[in-house]
């Protein structure tokens, strides 16, 4: 009786309950919360990985960043990177939707070919940016064999500042559509059919049904998908890494790709770290001004 | 009976429309699945090409003849099998480590009590605003310090814990009625065994979903395998498959076919899993959908 | 549903456990693997490289191998010389019985940079022997990167002096020699032997012909290009940096923190690089896929020429159904070259027993022997005098005439301008090259940005 003043068997029960949860924290501490705070001390640093030594230099790396020759390559990657998001944006929701109204039919020879349009999702990136990049070749790529035999020029895809961040959107475009497709359609299916009953009968048209019951309805889906497109987007890095390596001069290098540069190949760690800060800023703000939206301009129906 | 011819008339005028509708429905969707299979069906039938028929400048559709070897090349000259051998270690080790933590973590935050509980959890939630993008910088210096560069621990260790997984399942226990915890502690069930016994199999369908997606980011995982592996030694499948280009572009001409047949053998555990599973893994993404 | 979970659930613990233990097994790198094999008499060690003989000054005992000992060696031979690697290590491995070498493919010399940098930085996952693109080696020798080699070729009596001076320069940072030369190639152009002799011409000697030249070679009808007067290849500023050189531009200036690339003679460059390309006489290749496709152009006869590294010459030879013409590229008011390829050095960081096993197998590889292979099976130029000047290189010549270009100007080829911003400067400056010749921009304004972001790279470095 009186050992168990000190430890009650509440007490005990909080500890191993608590237990059941300390490797995630102990873990996410070390992997997330950790190097972020790292990463604010190195871009105080010159820290040049070929260097055993690195000294504290102030505020060098924020100036660079900001009013140095760095800010022009922060601008355009914060361009490129907005580009991209909105491309992909486009086709995840645009895309996905029209896909979503045309697969609608609920047969066997419609689901075969839902799972078709949806399966790219799972095809590993670089298996399909391999493809991809020999699809897009000037000289051997089918793309341009096929725009010949319709008396078009070749476009040398990858390689011009135009067309390359639009390829790099063709690969990722490709993986997402049938992605958007299968949530709309989910979320197409949940409608209840009394909305479209009673507008039928108040004489609407099938495209005044569409846009007065469905796309409101469908607004929680739409903005699932617009965040987490976005988000997931802002990300970006595979497909451009495969595709183009941040080129044409730099014109599809996106945040992620900029920062892996300075790191990896520059092994100016001092210089990655102030632009993944920058990243990790904007990251944040675009977060939370999502879920700002979504907390006032949806329509959610019960 | 002027009405009737009327209204006959509009009938049959609907079905009319409806045909054409129908009829254009099928169209477009054929084309689009069509365009959408191509890369895919131009991916396989290349890599079973010769190299002379892919350097034809009218390109085939169907190949001439059919080269297997083009496989057993890949596999001979690149390291392939220790690929293989890499990403499915790697991708089993990531899915061990999270289905155990994330089950542990969701019991915890979801049937557990404790002071913090939730502040703790904020803290798991927070992570899910900091990607692997931001801070791999630090991640792959610690990880060097400790010696595990181009290692399987290296590989796996940044990516064991997922918040996102222990997301998922705390809410899928929430929702699971406390009655079942205390009758199944008064029958004398300690943890371990409510967690096994009554919350895993109660919540299987989430939880193998939600495998199934981690299962897939695994294989396909690339941007950190890429910092960490740089050798052959622990190179995993998506970066070996990205770095054949560079293998093969000393042989001075195009090697897309072989390239290909590299491609085919990499997705093809993912795809022959998406066939048999297709139900499961929309559901997956679906429920993601909710969060 | 319940088994399939089940069976997941198990197979992923077992794997997860699996890859715990050999995670920790094998940390990779150039650990030292220690066999349990009986040790061999410690004499025998010193005869694996056939150079290796007693020197003086030196305790050449503490240089030797005493233990059997496995070391890695990282290379980026690519996939079509990789029966010569297997034979040169094999050869390596059964010529004595204390070191066993394991050759990786690490990737491209990029590739190697990176994986070697980071590995430098860990302290850990080193390899014994690693080869290194020429640029590099300043990189590396101000960051302490690099074993001094000179204590090793004392005790061991290595005949550093067969090389040419320009290799040994090329080799060594501020007189340390901090790495050996491996396979050394210079920049050429290749080009359709066929069509010259038909068209009755040569390659030109000086870059003011080249104009004429270019004109004679390309076909261009009414503005769409049916050949190629040359390509070049922008990808790496290493093809068209000698071109600055020769015009007796400063890539970097003598004050170490400035660029020169905005001088008259250098502007002048970029305009008539980019009137030729403009005219469709020349082709700048950029992009990732850019080294394939401009070799299967040159396969394909779309363009009469290329210019590309000499370490090729077998390969272009092989995939060509034509004869494959090599010349010096032209000059200026020099005609100096530039040496390419990758020399052989250790990382310092390595125990003193691994550097020991590291130094005869890089003795080894860079003997003349295994020096020879290379040459004769890729176009790697021979690097030893007393192949070059003897009998031995008259040999060669008659096998492979087409180099005899290269031997005709072996004292040009210097060494790469070293500095440790160089691999910055370098990807700032061919990307804004690329980016003036394939699009149309303004190119005054493109330089003075390009020299802007030089310069600064320069003094922070």
């Amino acid at each position: 009786m009186e050992q168990n003043t000190f430890l009650k068997p509440r007490t005990i029960s909080a500890i191993k309950d608590f237990i059941c949860v300390l490797p995630a924290l102990v873990f996410l501490g070390i992997f997330t919360y950790y190097p972020i705070c790292k990463l604010i001390q190195i871009s105080f640093t010159d820290w040049n990985l070929l260097n055993d030594t690195w000294n504290y230099v102030g505020l060098k790396n924020w100036i660079w960043l900001f009013n140095g020759s760095g800010t022009k390559h922060l601008l355009n990657s914060l361009k490129v990177t907005v580009l991209y998001s909105i491309g992909e944006l486009t086709i995840t929701l645009l895309g996905g939707l029209a896909f979503a109204l045309i697969f609608g039919r609920l047969n066997k020879t419609f689901s075969i070919m839902r799972a078709i349009v949806f399966m790219p999702k799972y095809v590993a990136m670089s298996s399909a940016a391999v493809v991809f990049l020999w699809i897009l070749n000037t000289d051997t790529g089918i793309l341009n064999y096929l725009l010949n035999c319709v008396g078009l020029p070749s476009v040398d895809w990858l390689g011009n500042r135009n067309t390359a961040l639009l390829s790099v959107l063709m690969l990722t475009g490709w993986r997402a559509i049938g992605y958007g497709m299968m949530i709309y359609l989910s979320a197409m299916i949940g409608i209840s059919k009394d909305y479209y009953e009673a507008a039928s009968l108040d004489g609407a048209t099938a495209v005044q049904s569409f846009f007065k019951i469905t796309l409101p309805m469908l607004s929680p889906t739409t903005l699932f998908l617009f965040v987490t497109t976005f988000i997931s987007s802002m990300k970006v890095f595979q497909s451009v890494d495969i595709l183009t390596s941040g080129g044409p001069y730099r014109a599809t290098e996106v945040f992620v790709y900029t920062i892996y540069k300075y790191a990896m190949e520059d092994f100016r760690m001092d210089r990655a770290s102030v632009v993944a800060i920058a990243f990790f800023v904007l990251l944040l703000v675009v977060t939370a001004s999502t879920f700002k939206i979504s907390n006032s301009s949806v329509h959610y129906d019960s | 009976m002027k009405g009737t011819n009327s209204s006959l008339e509009r009938q049959l005028a609907a079905q009319r429309k409806k045909k054409i509708v129908t009829g254009v429905q099928y169209t477009l969707a054929i084309i689009v699945t069509l365009i959408v299979i191509f890369p895919l069906y131009w991916m396989i039938s290349s890599s079973v090409k010769s190299q002379d028929e892919i350097l034809l400048l009218k390109p085939t559709l169907w190949p001439h003849e059919i080269h297997l070897e083009n496989y057993s090349n890949v596999f001979n000259r690149v390291n392939f099998g220790k690929y293989y051998y890499n990403t499915i270690v790697m991708t089993a080790g990531i899915l061990g480590s999270q289905i155990i933590t994330g089950v542990f973590a969701a019991y915890g935050f979801s049937k557990g009590k404790f002071k913090g509980q939730n502040a703790c959890f904020i803290f798991v939630l927070g992570a899910l605003m900091i990607p692997l993008q931001v801070t791999f910088i630090p991640i792959f210096i610690m990880c060097a310090n400790w010696g595990m560069s181009d290692t399987f621990l290296g590989l796996i260790l940044p990516e064991c814990i997922s918040p996102y997984y222990i997301f998922m399942l705390r809410q899928t226990f929430m929702a699971i009625d406390d009655s079942y915890i205390d009758a199944a502690k008064v029958d004398g069930l300690g943890r371990i065994g409510i967690i096994t016994k009554i919350l895993t199999p109660m919540c299987k369908s989430t939880l193998f979903t939600t495998t199934l997606v981690t299962f897939t980011n695994g294989w396909n995982s690339y941007f950190w395998p890429k910092i960490i592996a740089k050798n052959e030694q622990r190179r995993v499948l998506t970066v070996g498959l990205a770095q054949l280009k560079n293998t093969f572009a000393g042989q001075a001409t195009m090697n897309n076919h072989e390239i290909m047949a590299g491609a085919v053998m990499a997705i093809l555990p993912v795809v022959v899993m998406f066939f048999i599973f297709q139900k499961y893994m929309l559901t997956g993404y679906s429920k993601a959908a909710m969060k | 549903m319940k088994k399939a979970l089940a069976i997941m659930l198990t197979a992923a613990m077992g794997c997860g456990m699996l890859s715990g233990c050999s995670g920790g097994g094998s940390t990779g790198g150039g650990a030292v693997q220690q066999t349990t094999q009986a040790a061999q008499a410690a004499g025998d060690s010193g005869s694996s490289s056939g150079e290796t003989s007693a020197a003086p000054a030196v305790d050449a005992s503490m240089y030797e191998v005493t233990e059997p000992i496995t070391i890695q060696w990282w290379h980026s031979i690519e996939d079509q010389n990789a029966q010569t690697v297997e034979d040169v290590v094999s050869a390596f491995n059964s010529s004595q019985d204390l070191i066993t070498v394991e050759a990786v493919y690490v990737g491209s010399y990029g590739q190697v940079n990176e994986a070697l940098v980071a590995a430098h930085a860990a302290g850990t996952g080193l390899p014994a022997v690693t080869v290194a693109n020429t640029p590099y080696v300043a990189e590396y020798g101000a960051g302490g990167l690099t074993e001094d080699l000179t204590p090793y070729i004392q005790a061991t009596g290595f005949d550093i002096d067969d090389f040419g001076k320009g290799l040994i320069d090329a080799s060594s940072y501020e007189g340390k020699q901090v790495a050996l030369p491996f396979l050394i190639s210079t920049q050429v152009i290749y080009y359709n032997k066929d069509i010259a002799d038909e068209l009755g011409v040569t390659v030109p000697e000086k870059w003011d012909d080249m104009e004429s030249f270019l004109e004679k070679v390309s076909v261009v009808n009414n503005g769409t290009v049916e050949r190629y007067g040359t390509v070049v290849p922008g990808w790496d500023q290493w093809y068209f940096e000698t071109f600055y050189l020769n015009k007796g531009v400063n890539i970097i200036n003598d004050d170490r923190i400035s660029t020169d690339l905005d001088s008259d003679a250098a502007v002048e460059l970029v305009y008539q690089f980019k009137d030729w390309c403009d005219k469709g006489y020349m082709y700048w290749a950029n992009g990732t896929d850019a080294s394939s496709i401009m070799r299967q152009n040159f396969i394909d006869k779309k363009t009469f020429s290329v210019m590309h590294t000499s370490s090729l010459y077998n390969n272009y030879v092989d995939k060509c159904d034509f004869e494959v013409g090599m010349a010096w590229l032209p000059g200026g008011e020099t005609k100096d070259q530039e040496i390419g390829g990758c020399v052989l050095l250790i990382p310092s960081k390595n125990d003193q027993a691994t550097k020991n096993a590291a130094w005869q197998f890089l003795s080894y590889l860079c003997s003349k022997e295994v020096n020879m292979t290379w040459a004769k099976e890729t176009g790697y130029i021979p690097t030893r005098n007393s192949v070059l000047q003897t009998e031995e290189g008259v040999k060669f010549l008659e096998e492979k005439p087409a180099f005899q270009c290269i031997f005709d100007n072996l004292d040009l080829i210097n060494p790469r301008i070293q500095h440790p911003g160089w691999n910055q400067l370098a990807t700032i400056w061919k990307n804004y090259m690329a980016e003036i010749m394939i699009e149309d921009v303004d190119i005054p304004s493109k330089i003075e940005d390009m020299v802007e972001e030089i310069n600064e790279v320069l003094e922070d470095s």
